[in-house]
């Protein structure tokens, strides 16, 4: 016999221990498409819930460099919104999912919520004379807090913000890293703080401080990969546009230091243009290539999307000296996509086409269907054959095999092609020519794979 | 007079090198690709070799690691558009590393200098 079972305790009033609940309800959420901030809500949802550890408010720190700032309190603003909201919370029924939609909303009354009170409290990390809260940080130690108001080692700007004589200070630390602090306190039930509840707020905070770990190291990576990305595009931008500036520098100068006959004046002049001329399409590539945003694909007639296409570049191919063969099925059927982006891609490949082909090369453009649901269409050269080794790469930005390519036509098509639900592929053998083949979903009839 | 060899594939950076080294008082070679520096290295002699890293075909790198399997004495200058290939210890055996700029100075400069050790 197999049974399914579900992973989530669906709401803090089971029937299982409130540690085996707590721990399913926080692990979940984690799991969850939640930001951050929703996701440590979670935890302070947890904390304040009348049928999970039941404190009445619950304050967030996190650290920051080598200070400790407030984040987030949750909890009511009186004793009558205390009431109300364990009215509505107490309903049966009620799931964590409806607590943490109503504690957001709590959150967002930020014209008076107890979030907006604790955020201007900031408190140094470092020194000898630490107070609480800093110090449960400091000795790694969960601390009670009784009698507030007589003991002299609480921060007075603290203890004016939480106005109560009991609280609990839980520390948010791994590996050794101080990440934050949770304090709790019971302030409209006035009910004193037992053990169970700092055994049950020790295990949020170990949880706390796991999610905030991997939270923050997960934004780190994120942020390394954007960066290694952002480094790759600068260096490739960088190296395009210095030959250019080499030459208009170089030859700048040369007219500048002597005086030259016409001749040389007049090549010298035209050099600066033609590479100004590259400069710019460097720019119109990098602008136009990198932004792709199709509408939604919608059926139309590839024939005449691919005439107009050819009759484009048919010009170009007899003034590079090369063979323009097409042969598109008759009665295509209609295709998924954008045709002012279809024909853009198509474009692409076709000028890629003929600068790998040799001069007197041909060129291949084929439309076909392959069966019912897709259509296909593919342009082929006659030239070296794309290496294995830059196969791999070639759908990526600044790869490329031509001398002043920028890498950017395929990956274009390649986003052009996704967008509308497509796919594209290479053939390619060495000496003997590539081709680039783009499937099309047929009309909006169903699909099968390519 | 000095003859130095300016391997690059660039077509007006080739015109503008050999101008101004000329000018300069160099007897200057150019060649657009790493396959025929090599040819011309095998044939006659150059005092020093200018050379850039990325070509089409063999590379600069692979360039000067057969150039010092060739002539271990030759003085070798990278130019280059690329700030990284600097990190790349291939390069090292070259004697000095210029970024293409917008002035000629530093090449000219760099050039002098070894011509002149």
């Amino acid at each position: 016999m197999i049974e399914p079972h579900a992973f989530l305790a669906p709401d803090f009033q089971s029937r299982e221990p409130k540690e085996l609940t707590l721990l399913s309800i926080v692990s979940q959420s984690f799991f969850q498409p939640f930001s951050v901030e929703d996701n440590l809500l979670v935890i302070l949802t947890a904390l304040t819930s009348g049928s999970g550890v039941g404190f009445n408010r619950a304050m967030l720190f996190l650290t920051e460099g080598d200070r400790l700032r407030g984040e987030m309190w949750l909890g009511p603003r009186s004793a009558e919104e205390a009431r109300t909201i364990w009215e509505i919370l107490s309903t049966p029924g009620i799931g964590y999912i409806e607590i943490i939609e109503h504690n957001r909303s709590l959150l967002s009354l930020e014209a008076d919520s107890l979030s907006r009170r604790i955020r201007p409290l900031e408190f140094s990390l470092a020194g000898d004379n630490l107070t609480v809260p800093v110090t449960a940080l400091a000795k790694n130690e969960i601390l009670l807090v009784r009698d507030a108001s007589r003991e002299p080692l609480i921060d007075p700007r603290f203890l004016q913000a939480i106005d109560v004589e009991e609280f609990l200070c839980v520390p948010l630390l791994s590996q050794n890293e101080v990440l934050g602090e949770i304090v709790l306190d019971n302030a409209f039930s006035r009910q004193p703080i037992q053990p169970k509840d700092i055994k049950l707020a020790g295990l949020c905070g170990l949880l706390a401080a796991n999610y905030i770990s991997t939270a923050t190291l997960h934004r780190k990576m994120v942020e390394m990969e954007r960066l290694a990305a952002l480094g790759e595009m600068s260096m490739f931008i960088a190296h395009q546009i210095r030959n250019p500036l080499a030459a208009i520098g170089g030859f700048t100068d040369q007219l500048l230091a002597a005086p030259a006959d016409e001749s040389k004046r007049r090549r010298n002049l035209e050099i600066i243009r033609r590479e100004i001329q590259r400069l710019e399409n460097i720019i119109f590539e990098l602008t136009h290539f990198l932004k792709v945003d199709p509408k939604t694909p919608a059926p139309f007639d590839p024939g005449p999307a691919i005439r107009a296409v050819l009759m484009a570049v048919e010009l170009k191919a007899a003034s590079e000296g090369r063979e323009l063969v097409s042969r598109i099925e008759d009665r295509l059927p209609p295709i998924l996509g954008d045709p002012t982006y279809f024909g853009e891609a198509l474009r692409n490949l076709i000028v890629n086409a003929f600068e790998a082909s040799p001069p007197g090369g041909r060129v291949e453009v084929m439309a076909e269907r392959k069966d019912a649901a897709w259509v296909v269409v593919s342009v082929r050269d006659e030239g070296r054959g794309i290496p294995p080794e830059v196969r791999s790469k070639l759908f990526t930005p600044f790869v490329s095999t031509k001398d002043r390519g920028m890498g950017l036509g395929l990956l274009y098509a390649k986003r052009v092609m996704d967008a509308c639900g497509g796919t594209i592929e290479l053939e390619s053998e060495a000496g003997r020519g590539s081709t680039f083949r783009l499937f099309f979903r047929a009309g909006e009839e169903g699909r099968t794979d390519p | 007079m000095n003859k130095i060899l300016i391997v690059e594939d660039e077509e007006a950076l080739c015109l503008l090198y050999q101008e101004e080294l000329t000018d300069e008082g160099y007897e200057v070679t150019t060649v657009r690709d790493a396959e025929g520096a090599l040819d011309l290295l095998r044939r006659g002699h150059f005092d020093l070799i200018v050379t850039d890293i990325r070509m089409p075909g063999r590379d600069g790198v692979e360039l000067i690691t057969q150039i010092v399997g060739l002539r271990k004495d030759i003085p070798i200058v990278i130019n280059t558009a690329y700030q990284s290939y600097k990190d790349d210890f291939m390069t090292w055996a070259a004697d000095a590393y210029v970024v293409k700029s917008s002035s000629l100075t530093e090449l000219k400069v760099r050039i002098k200098d070894l011509m002149t050790r």
